[in-house]
């Protein structure tokens, strides 16, 4: 299950989202997610060692957000028609922070893998799979940023994670209310619900 | 009350790399670099709560209201428990670096005061509807966002860094549950942006 990333246009990411892998002509951008929001500035002037650490955090970031987007591509269709819509949206989102990840990646002078020729996302055969496969990554993804969070540096590139994060939260508090539950069980998005 | 959102993201970024030929690159940055350089982590505290208390009583006031719907009402009552919740984790760590934390506003002619410092359009005097209330809810959610992704380009604490991004990220959370209160069904709208860095 692959995806594309970084500078697709959005219509076709949405036109292609639902069927499962119309996504599947993977478009190779690495590090042309072309984000004019990645303070590439900021990055350059780090250490080296700083920007070491940071490419490896970021790198374990980019993989996890790569199997949410094979996990969205492919569990669209099985979900409701009346949460399809969100989906879309959302797996659009998700090849942004790709694209960013790869923005910050390469400004720090990083390589990022190649992506995975398919990633392990189970078997669901239901919209209640599809939604629990879909809690349980973007849970991954907010835990994972927010234990990264503190570590990377300069603080802009904290800010731009952080953004990441933040829509992640924003994404998990929609696939609870779809299945049903509290969509903000936290005053603290930890990633540990 | 300061309300940390005179920088421009581009000044903020640029001394975000903490070094003096961004400054140079960017002239405009260099009063906020300087306040950059001398402000203290409890001074960020004292920001980010300032917003904090404006949004828990414009949650306050409007819950209060007879503007919304049951529905809705009980839709926002964790949201505003919530930022309590921030208000008290803020405060302790706050207090732990002798900081004084900051008075909420004292009245509605003081929050709406202060929404207009932070270039908020809508005030909690001149509320006409449900709408309206919400509007302003959400803006002044973006308004705090904003201020955490301002903070977390200066805050060096790694306590605090993850505290800020923590909250950050329910903040975030609040906004799109009051956008889908606002826009039922249009998750485009309740969450438009895959980078959420709110109202800086």
């Amino acid at each position: 299950m692959v995806s594309t990333e970084g500078g697709a246009p959005r219509r076709e990411l949405l036109a292609g989202a639902g069927s499962a892998l119309a996504a599947g002509a993977a478009l190779g951008l690495a590090g042309c997610g072309g984000n004019k929001h990645v303070p590439r500035q900021a990055v350059k002037t780090a250490p080296r060692h700083i920007r070491r650490r940071d490419v490896r955090l970021l790198n374990a970031a980019l993989a996890l957000e790569r199997r949410t987007i094979a996990a969205y591509t492919a569990g669209i269709p099985l979900l409701e028609h009346r949460d399809q819509k969100a989906a879309k949206q959302f797996l659009n989102e998700e090849l942004q922070h790709t694209g960013e990840l790869l923005g910050l990646i390469k400004a720090a002078d990083g390589i990022a893998p190649p992506r995975a020729d398919s990633y392990d996302i189970g078997h669901p055969r239901d919209a209640a799979g599809v939604l629990a496969l879909l809690h349980e990554l973007e849970r991954a993804q907010i835990a994972g940023y927010v234990k990264a969070v503190s570590k990377l540096s300069p603080g802009p590139v904290r800010a731009a994670v952080a953004s990441i994060l933040c829509n992640d939260a924003q994404h998990i508090s929609f696939i609870r209310l779809m299945q049903g539950t509290t969509p903000v069980p936290s005053a603290f998005v930890t990633g540990s619900e | 009350m300061d309300t940390g959102q005179s920088s421009t993201r581009r000044e903020l970024l640029a001394y975000g790399a903490g070094i003096a030929g961004a400054a140079l690159l960017v002239p405009a940055s260099a009063p906020a670099a300087g306040r950059a350089a001398t402000e203290s982590e409890a001074d960020r505290l004292q920001r980010l709560m300032s917003v904090e208390l404006l949004m828990l009583y414009t949650y306050r006031q409007v819950m209060a209201s007879s503007l919304l719907s049951p529905s809705a009402r009980r839709a926002l009552a964790p949201l505003r428990a919530n930022e309590e919740a921030h208000i008290r984790a803020l405060g302790a760590r706050l207090s732990a670096l002798g900081g004084v934390a900051p008075s909420p506003p004292a009245s509605v002619a003081g929050a709406d005061k202060a929404l207009a410092h932070r270039e908020v359009s809508g005030r909690l005097g001149k509320l006409k509807g449900a709408k309206d209330a919400l509007r302003l809810l959400l803006a002044v959610e973006r308004v705090t966002v904003g201020a955490y992704f301002v903070a977390l380009t200066k805050l060096e604490d790694p306590g605090l860094i993850t505290l800020a991004a923590e909250i950050m990220a329910n903040d975030a959370q609040h906004e799109a549950i009051v956008g889908e209160l606002l826009y039922p069904g249009k998750a485009g709208q309740a969450v438009p942006y895959g980078l959420v860095q709110g109202v800086q």
